[in-house]
């Protein structure tokens, strides 16, 4: 809201820029909409891969922050289609060593399980196992770290009013070599 | 019969017609319509106005779909315009499309254009350094190309007159090769490059010195500004969105807003230009063929006065692409030069490097700005085996990063805990290219464009001196990152990199003293066709090291101003 605000304030003090466009305030998150390339069960498996690599704790994780869609897109339109044609062979893999493992599909076993199976995939040797889970992985942090939770809680990020300080000092959490 | 007159020629009569509504073009809409002139904008690309027509000025970051990347479609329609660094998810309706608008490449050329109104001026990356005497001096002390018919002391005015204007930010820093303008105040340096800047004093008595960028921002509006509807840059640099407060400098908030005020222009967007009308029997331009962009009706527009602002290779295409039986291969081209002497900016190399101190700082916020590094190769006398020299420009940031070996909650944490890396710098070069007669432009002979225009042959590439500065930039900058305790030192050449990426490609339809030698005289006109100005980048003898939009913005103003006193005097 800061940044409508910030618009608001601008314009208001101008004249000139009172007539923005609805466009201007008028976009949200959900405004790129939802699409698939998977079945739904295949989409729901994605979600809680992506839930396994980053998951809910008392912060919103991957699934929530609907990173599986992301990256459904991101395999779609910019990976191409060995990604795609990895992608649903790499869901197949998973619910299969979950049965081989635990008896039951992948979405059926509890967190450590899921955790296990995955971590069996990254260590494979198979065409499939190591390049899904990289591929999964990278696109899940990439998805999380670029979400609007994440930007906005830990970045915090606003897009406006900018500033630019060439030279202050590292935030005090960073005495360990982290913020 | 009234409807013969809804379109007579007295209603496609203006006093002048400009072609082209970007940089240079918005400039000369600005002064002819400010000096009274019934002025024609002739635009080949759809209008864009401000604000209004910047669909995703105010997405935020996670509001694209594919955080900014292009999809594989886009990239693999347009491999051109995808080696564009500005050619992205939130800006590719700014760029023309590969397909629509194809060029033949003799030698590889990367021709990047943004058909619309404002032109590339909506996406351009806004650094404006003066030129200086070392620039137009060059040519006649280093013997190449031709001399320039004017000085800095012609312009100098003429720079004042448009930085006041567009808003130039930056510090008056006192260096012979960069003059000082009318500044607003300047962006800051970091930490590292202010570290840089001392060092390289230190280190150098003073010869090489560092600087923060000039570039057109806001950063303190002055009443000139916000009576054109600008206010504050907001520092988002997300400018080749189009910048919902005017923040930087465009045709689009700043120039064509004020000529249209003055109820004297005529803005027509979707107007392809075929050629420019030259008129046997009076001797001079008489005005320009049109064709619709859409309907591909040719119509003819007609005035006193032409102003061609197409942007460079554009405008050698529309002068080369006017034939006349005076004129047989192109207008004013009875010396044969036209669409000859073609240069451009070498980019081609990269430096980067870290610096293991200032480890208890960093930086906070978004600057759309970096330092730069004026000039400082043969200058004063020749020291190397190539001729001219190059700038640069020099960024810094601490690096952070998060470790991603975990999965699960081990790594959500290192998520929210970045750690900080070194400081890490780097530097691109920016180097002046030598007009040669071999880099040309040309019309195809067979190929056409969807309006039925000579597709233009571009033959344009890098040569020896070329190869010879970007060695000497790499061992240069080595040494000064050195010598400022820099590690890391890493360079990067893309030889297969084609020229074009720059945008800033010039000439073609150069300046000079001599019409045998040259196409246009000291104040732009064709010297056998003076009622046509030429005042984007095919006017310029020589590509200087700096950026050169502000120097089209000068010489276009100051093209004008004598093109409506000549008009008085009914010379023209």
């Amino acid at each position: 809201m800061q940044r409508r605000s910030a618009v608001k304030n601008l314009a208001m003090a101008l004249g000139g820029l009172a007539s923005l466009p609805a466009w201007a305030s008028g976009w949200t998150p959900d405004s790129i909409g939802h699409f698939s390339s998977l079945s739904l069960d295949e989409e729901a498996l994605l979600g809680e891969i992506v839930g396994t690599i980053i998951p809910e704790t008392t912060t919103p994780g991957a699934k929530s922050l609907k990173v599986h869609q992301f990256a459904m897109r991101m395999i779609r339109d910019c990976l191409g289609e060995p990604a795609q044609l990895l992608l649903t062979q790499g869901l197949t893999q998973a619910d299969s060593l979950a049965q081989q493992t635990y008896t039951k599909v992948f979405t059926d076993c509890d967190a450590p399980q899921r955790m296990d199976v995955l971590s069996k995939m990254a260590i494979s040797t198979d065409p499939t196992g190591k390049p899904f889970v990289d591929m999964i992985k990278k696109l899940t942090i990439q998805g999380y770290m670029n979400s609007e939770y994440y930007l906005v809680n830990v970045e915090k990020f606003t897009m406006a009013p900018g500033f630019y300080h060439g030279c202050v000092p590292v935030p005090k959490l960073a005495a360990d070599g982290s913020r | 019969m009234s409807f013969l007159n809804i379109d007579s020629v007295k209603d496609r009569t203006f006093d002048a017609i400009v072609i082209g509504s970007g940089i240079s073009g918005g400039w000369a809409a600005k002064e002819l319509t400010g000096k009274g002139l019934r002025t024609l904008v002739l635009e080949r690309g759809r209008d864009v106005k401000h604000i209004t027509d910047y669909p995703t000025t105010m997405m935020q970051p996670w509001e694209f779909q594919h955080l900014g990347q292009l999809t594989k479609e886009m990239r693999e329609a347009n491999p051109i315009a995808s080696r564009c660094y500005a050619f992205r998810e939130d800006a590719t309706h700014f760029f023309i499309k590969d397909n629509e608008h194809p060029y033949v490449q003799e030698k590889p050329f990367d021709w990047i254009r943004g058909y619309q109104v404002g032109g590339k001026s909506l996406m351009w990356a806004r650094g404006t350094q003066r030129w200086s005497d070392f620039d137009f001096e060059g040519p006649a002390r280093d013997g190449f190309a031709v001399d320039w018919p004017i000085r800095y002391a012609d312009l100098a005015p003429w720079y004042s007159y448009v930085e006041k204007f567009a808003g130039i930010s930056g510090n008056k820093d006192g260096i012979a090769t960069l003059p000082d303008g009318e500044f607003l105040p300047p962006h800051e340096q970091s930490c590292v490059e202010k570290h840089f800047t001392d060092e390289m004093a230190r280190h150098y008595n003073g010869t090489r010195p560092i600087i923060i960028g000039r570039c057109a921002h806001l950063t303190k509006p002055q009443p000139i500004h916000y009576q054109q509807g600008r206010a504050q840059c907001q520092n988002r640099s997300l400018c080749q969105r189009g910048c919902p407060y005017g923040g930087y400098f465009s045709s689009n908030s700043s120039t064509l807003p004020w000529a249209a005020k003055t109820g004297k222009m005529t803005l027509r967007p979707d107007s392809v230009v075929h050629s420019i009308i030259f008129d046997d029997r009076k001797n001079k331009a008489t005005g320009v063929r049109v064709i619709d962009a859409h309907t591909k009706e040719m119509k003819e527009y007609y005035a006193r006065i032409i102003f061609v602002n197409a942007a460079c290779l554009n405008s050698n295409l529309v002068l080369l692409n006017s034939k006349s039986n005076r004129f047989p291969t192109g207008l004013g081209n009875d010396n044969g030069l036209l669409g000859k002497y073609v240069a451009f900016h070498n980019f081609r190399t990269t430096i980067s490097a870290e610096h293991e101190g200032f480890q208890d700082t960093t930086t906070e916020g978004i600057r759309p700005n970096s330092s730069y590094i004026p000039r400082f190769r043969n200058v004063y006398k020749q020291e190397t085996d190539f001729l001219r020299g190059y700038a640069a420009g020099f960024g810094s940031s601490r690096m952070t990063s998060v470790d991603t070996s975990a999965m699960g909650e081990n790594l959500k944490s290192s998520l929210m805990q970045p750690k900080y890396g070194n400081w890490r710098v780097s530097s691109h070069m920016m180097g002046e290219t030598i007009p040669k007669e071999s880099n040309y432009v040309t019309l195809d002979s067979s190929l056409t464009d969807a309006w039925g225009i000579p597709q233009l042959k571009i033959s344009v590439a890098y040569d020896d001196n070329d190869e010879k500065m970007i060695r000497d930039f790499h061992e240069q900058m080595s040494e000064m990152l050195t010598v400022a305790g820099f590690k890391n030192i890493e360079t990067h050449d893309k030889p297969d990199k084609a020229p074009g990426l720059d945008i800033h490609e010039m000439g073609g339809v150069r300046m000079g003293k001599d019409p045998k030698t040259s196409m246009l005289n000291k104040w732009n006109q064709l010297h056998t066709c003076k009622n046509v100005f030429v005042t984007d980048g095919a006017c310029m003898t020589s590509t200087s090291t700096q950026n050169p939009s502000l120097t089209f913005m000068a010489i276009t103003a100051r093209a004008a101003d004598h093109a409506v006193k000549e008009m008085r005097k009914g010379l023209l």
